[in-house]
């Protein structure tokens, strides 16, 4: 396995509202993330996809995005947990791939202004990443509250969230060295 | 997988590994005649490039469509 080949990790913020304090937990996975001296990424911030609605799926291609997703090792998706269940923009933009996810490795983050940390937009979000060829790992990040864990400017007040968040990346990076070496190296039959 | 039936990248001209194979539903509205009976959708083989990182689909020579 060529282990010197930086790992590319892009994290998806899934919704493109005002005031969305998803916009933080995404910050605070790319800082964590940003710490690892094997891994590259980025953001992807649906706000900013020209993705129509007059059509879906594979003929709206994002480029920019698809050829992120394909180079990806590995996906991290922020989704805030709307009336207990994912923003609409993030499936429409995620259903626009689906050679690009096969056999790579997604790590969810549920965020909520309640106290059951997305739970169900991360459980919601499950068959359909398994549809998409994703394969979801067993770390999730949960973010309860999620008023309450940044002030008013965006500043980190959970001090356990980085913590936590490393554990699923730990989770996430050795997914996506294995799943790396088997795409390239193991055939289908 | 025989190395007869390896595809190369189109991009970068090095052999692939056919490392999945995905029943693309959507693929069978863009050709009906493409779509396996047997699985409802177009069976599609999955290519990554370990050069270039390409991932490239096609249509599984063994399927019935």
């Amino acid at each position: 396995m060529n282990e010197a080949r930086l790992l590319s990790i892009p994290v998806i913020l899934g919704t493109p509202r005002q005031g969305r304090l998803s916009e933080h937990v995404a910050r605070v996975m790319l800082e964590q993330l940003g710490k690892r001296a094997a891994v590259q990424t980025a953001l992807v911030d649906v706000r900013t996809l020209r993705l129509p609605s007059t059509d879906a799926g594979e003929a709206i291609k994002d480029p920019q995005f698809s050829e992120m997703v394909m180079h990806a090792d590995g996906l991290i998706i922020v989704a805030p947990e709307y009336n207990h269940g994912y923003p609409g923009i993030l499936k429409h933009a995620l259903d626009t791939n689906l050679k690009e996810y096969i056999h790579k490795p997604v790590g969810l983050c549920g965020v909520s202004a309640g106290g059951f940390g997305g739970t169900r937009v991360v459980e919601s979000l499950v068959p359909v990443m398994r549809e998409l060829g994703l394969v979801t790992i067993f770390w999730d990040l949960n973010v309860s509250a999620a008023g309450k864990a940044f002030d008013a400017s965006g500043q980190l007040l959970d001090m356990a969230l980085p913590r936590r968040a490393d554990k699923m990346i730990d989770e996430l990076l050795w997914m996506a060295r294995v799943l790396r070496y088997g795409r390239e190296n193991i055939p289908a039959d | 997988m025989t190395t007869a039936t390896r595809m190369r990248c189109p991009r970068c001209g090095a052999e692939m590994n056919h490392h999945a194979n995905k029943v693309d539903y959507s693929a069978g509205a863009a050709d009906p005649s493409a779509v396996d009976p047997d699985f409802h959708g177009v069976l599609q083989q999955v290519h990554q490039c370990p050069n270039c990182g390409n991932i490239e689909m096609r249509r599984a020579p063994e399927s019935a469509g």
